[in-house]
């Protein structure tokens, strides 16, 4: 029996895995490691993170959000933004990389990929600062502040990026920017090459320069008009792809160049009356449309976790159970 | 390229910072008010089209309608109380339990660049609200209901038939990515629209 990376390498290359890849099996993702907080942190809480973004998670919702009223939007004119965004400090004490150093020596790398995480994004952190609405318009109407803007988010995400590298020495990262709605995505291709594209060249070539051989990116989106630029900027592995992009055709046309990790839409599968039917259903349709190669059967979500409880490993148990029906 | 052809254009292109002097020299040049919005109007409706057919994205749909709204603000003083020129009111809002806003906030716009007033609720709006905004506002003639997650489909189901319960005569629409068209005759709803575009030509249709 392969291990959980050897039988990724199969399934990425075209070659002979023995199971489908579950899920996020393969990336052991360093959660510790200190950084400023992407989202708030649980339902019922509000946040301000060191950006200055203040995100509210309401006690009956599945997720927290950027507030962009008035009072609380970070950058209210992108023409002002050098007076209005401050990017916090990247580094942290030793004592706070104590426990995701830990973490990281304790993996046997010869099983699961060291994995970094980021979030937010690059295109994400633009609509955090300002509403999504607004930084929109803003690649219009103001691009050379929206270039410079992302040129300050990059030099960030590098300089963070150098010390996760000198403190766990990842092999792999997870890094999220969602791309797009679930039917289009939220900017042209020519925009993205425009804007989105030269930064990730930078930030993904910096981790790829520096040790990590895999980068998985999460976008729980349509996309499907982007895997060119995703091959372009180093993208190994598209986390989060969902039914709408037509996975089959894009493995396809793409396998070989990129693995697509997702089929399994989350909305479709995880909400409080979960069935394990329905999972299966979903489940199944994407392992036998999708195939063996180059697709791992995964939650649209981005972590190794659920909204409602019981729906990731209820999702695992089934993909092992589809690999026994179909390996 | 005549005056209302330019204004028209440039409408389209998201020009806000030309469209303002356009539609003035039209004015000045003796075409009428209300034609030049109606000009305006149809360039969204071909920037709607354009949208749904995933031919433009949301950014060129967003600095269109800005220009239109730059347009319409010079017309706004020759249109005051020219009820003609309104479709009748519309009541917006994603429902209780959703704070997605996005989706809403484009299919708002569209359905104000196709003619109709707006009064957005915002997010997480209850049923009862719904009902009682429509109460509280002259002319509604379409409440629009928007739900982004699977688990707030059971809310966008009671804020229709807290509506239809009314008895106040409105159309319903409703959208939002799990929504189906299935889905929506289901819970009642009058008309679906699966994308902002859609949803301004399907809302006048509802109203006509």
């Amino acid at each position: 029996m392969l291990t959980k990376r050897q039988n990724l390498m199969e399934t990425m290359k075209g070659g002979n895995p023995d199971r489908f890849v579950n899920q996020y099996e393969f990336m052991d993702i360093i959660l510790e490691a200190p950084m400023d907080l992407p989202l708030a942190p649980g339902p019922g809480t509000r946040i301000k993170n060191k950006w200055g973004i203040t995100f509210d998670w309401p006690a009956d919702q599945i997720g927290s959000f950027p507030m962009h009223d008035d009072e609380h939007k970070v950058l209210k004119d992108i023409t002002n933004w050098k007076e209005s965004v401050k990017a916090p400090s990247v580094f942290y004490t030793d004592e706070e990389w104590a426990a995701a150093e830990a973490h990281a020596k304790s993996v046997d790398r010869n099983d699961k990929f060291v994995t970094a995480f980021c979030a937010p994004g690059i295109f994400e952190m633009t609509h955090h600062l300002m509403s999504m609405e607004d930084a929109l318009m803003a690649l219009y109407e103001e691009p050379e502040a929206m270039k410079e803007l992302i040129d300050y988010v990059v030099e960030y995400e590098l300089a963070y990026a150098a010390e996760v590298v000198k403190h766990i020495h990842p092999d792999a990262l997870f890094h999220h920017d969602d791309w797009g709605s679930q039917r289009s995505s939220f900017i042209s291709p020519a925009m993205f090459d425009e804007f989105i594209l030269p930064a990730y060249k930078k930030v993904y070539g910096f981790w790829k320069a520096n040790g990590v051989e895999l980068i998985v990116h999460h976008s729980d989106s349509y996309a499907a008009n982007l895997v060119p630029e995703m091959l372009d900027m180093g993208i190994d592995i598209w986390q989060g792809v969902m039914t709408t992009n037509n996975v089959p055709e894009l493995i396809k046309q793409f396998g070989g160049k990129i693995t697509f990790m997702g089929d399994i839409d989350s909305g479709r599968v995880d909400f409080p009356g979960w069935t394990r039917e329905k999972i299966y259903e979903d489940t199944k349709k994407a392992c036998e449309e999708c195939g063996k190669l180059y697709f791992i059967p995964c939650l649209s979500q981005g972590l190794n976790i659920s909204s409602f409880p019981g729906v990731y490993e209820a999702t695992s148990e089934i993909i092992d159970q589809l690999s026994k029906e179909i390996f | 390229m005549s005056k209302i052809e330019e204004v028209k254009a440039k409408v389209e292109a998201g020009k806000s910072k030309l469209v303002p002097g356009l539609v003035q020299e039209a004015l000045d040049a003796g075409i009428a008010p209300g034609e030049i919005l109606q000009a305006m109007v149809d360039s969204m409706g071909v920037v709607g089209e354009k949208f749904s057919s995933g031919e433009i994205f949301v950014p060129e749909m967003l600095i269109a309608a800005k220009a239109m709204s730059k347009g319409v603000d010079v017309l706004k003083p020759l249109l005051a109380g020219d009820g003609a020129t309104s479709l009748g009111t519309c009541v917006i809002g994603t429902v209780a339990g959703d704070l997605h806003d996005i989706g809403k906030n484009l299919v708002s716009m569209m359905i104000e660049s196709a003619g109709f007033d707006v009064v957005d609720l915002g997010v997480d709006v209850p049923a009862e609200t719904f009902v009682q905004t429509i109460k509280d506002n002259d002319n509604v003639k379409l409440v629009a209901c928007s739900g982004l997650l699977t688990s707030t489909m059971p809310a966008l189901r009671e804020a229709v038939a807290a509506i239809k319960a009314s008895g106040l005569d409105v159309k319903v629409i409703v959208g939002g990515a799990p929504v189906t068209p299935e889905y929506a005759a289901e819970i009642g709803a009058d008309g679906f629209a699966p994308d902002a575009g859609t949803a301004a030509v399907k809302a006048k249709e509802l109203v006509a």
